[in-house]
């Protein structure tokens, strides 16, 4: 498995970080402003990064297995750029999901805005990891990433779904 | 070839952006005929905020005099508020959507500026808006032949959705050019976020056409059901399918 070894963003590499990281805070916070609650606004970064540590090790291993696997030092750097990345695109995101759920009467439009939101930036987070993984150049290397992904983004997907409609019901 | 056309491209961006030459008007001039030259000076970055002041003002001045046309059908002080609140529907969404495609296309690697994004999304709406002003005989045509309410409905709905659509162009042909990683991606992004946002701030703001005989035209109306909900209901009434026994019809005085 080659890697691309380019410029990740037209942004610096830790401004992209501290949007992955305040990202999820934010949006927990348009979440928590319509539940009356503080809740989601520790969950929502936890569910993110916690998640995205757990089954990092997984991709990895899994790749490492089918004969694929980039050095550790390489694949590190791959999802520091795929978290920037999502970080990035949350940003972009952020003011319409709170448009959005701040001008409905309906709690359930704020829980669609936000994971929408969310899940936007995930999806354009791991097409980034893929693409500085460069999973696409052997069929193993994308059943493997096809499958972590679904993975990771079922697990993050139902805790997150769990906490809006908790919160807000 | 490319190179002659660049030259003539520069010769016609440097002439319309003179001191001398009027701005705006020539920027909206460049805007109709010439769209390959505002593309080409949003790309390289300059004159950006002198564009953008100037789609800015299109967009302002079009959809007011389109708004006014949509309050007409009513009159009174219905042209008032639709002339007032159709340019914030669309400056608002704009200014909500906009940064949605730098941000996604730089997640994906594109260079993405954002000022020449929202530069280059306000000239795409601004292209938009002048199409609309442009169908307002359309509407005035509409109102003089007391055209049905829910037909005019729809006619309004097809001159938007064809000056959407030839905005959409603008920015897919411009994003396009730069060939950059994602920039599919970041279109579809933007537009999903245009749609949605869109939606609900003119949803919040309506309403903007107004039956004749309606007995109040509010500045907004309450917050209520949703607006996939309207459309549904919009396409049933245009059928002959009411969900009412009546619209509302003015006090009678004795």
């Amino acid at each position: 498995m080659t890697v691309a070894l380019e410029a990740p963003f037209p942004v610096p590499s830790r401004l992209a970080m501290m949007m992955a990281a305040l990202g999820p805070i934010a949006i927990g916070g348009i979440l928590a402003t319509r539940a009356g609650a503080l809740t989601p606004i520790v969950a929502a970064p936890a569910i993110v990064f916690g998640v995205v540590a757990a089954t990092a090790p997984a991709l990895y291993i899994a790749t490492a297995a089918a004969g694929h696997a980039p050095r550790l030092s390489v694949a590190a750097r791959a999802f520091g750029v795929a978290l920037g990345a999502f970080g990035i695109a949350l940003a972009g995101l952020i003011l319409p999901a709170a448009f959005l759920a701040m001008s409905s009467v309906s709690a359930m439009t704020t829980i669609v805005a936000t994971t929408g939101a969310l899940a936007g930036a995930a999806h354009l987070g791991l097409r980034r990891l893929a693409r500085e993984l460069d999973v696409g150049a052997t069929v193993v290397g994308v059943l493997v990433f096809v499958t972590w992904s679904v993975a990771t983004a079922g697990i993050a997907g139902r805790l997150w779904w769990d906490l809006a409609v908790e919160v807000v019901s | 070839m490319n190179a002659a056309i660049d030259a003539r491209i520069d010769a016609r961006i440097d002439a319309t952006f003179e001191p001398s030459a009027q701005p705006a008007l020539g920027v909206i001039d460049l805007l109709l005929r010439d769209r390959a030259a505002i593309l080409a000076r949003i790309r390289a970055g300059t004159g950006v905020p002198a564009l953008l002041r100037a789609m800015i003002g299109t967009i302002a001045v079009t959809m007011t005099i389109v708004g006014a046309a949509l309050g007409s059908y009513r009159g009174g002080i219905q042209i008032a508020y639709a002339a007032i609140k159709l340019p914030l529907v669309l400056l608002g969404t704009a200014a909500l959507s906009a940064p949605a495609l730098s941000a996604i296309g730089a997640a994906l690697g594109r260079r993405s500026r954002l000022a020449a994004d929202i530069t280059l999304v306000m000239a795409a709406l601004a292209f938009g808006s002048l199409l609309l002003v442009a169908c307002t005989p359309l509407i005035m045509l509409g109102r003089e032949m007391d055209l049905e309410y829910h037909r005019m409905i729809l006619a309004t709905v097809v001159m938007f959705s064809i000056a959407g659509v030839a905005a959409l162009r603008v920015i897919w042909r411009a994003v396009a050019l730069e060939a950059a990683p994602g920039w599919r991606t970041a279109i579809a992004g933007m537009c999903a976020v245009f749609a949605l946002v869109g939606g609900q701030l003119s949803w919040a703001l309506r309403p903007y056409l107004v039956r004749p005989r309606a007995p109040e035209a509010p500045f907004v109306r309450a917050v209520e059901g949703s607006l996939f909900d309207s459309i549904s209901d919009e396409l049933d009434s245009a059928r002959g399918i009411y969900t009412r026994d009546s619209a509302p019809l003015p006090d009678v005085r004795q």
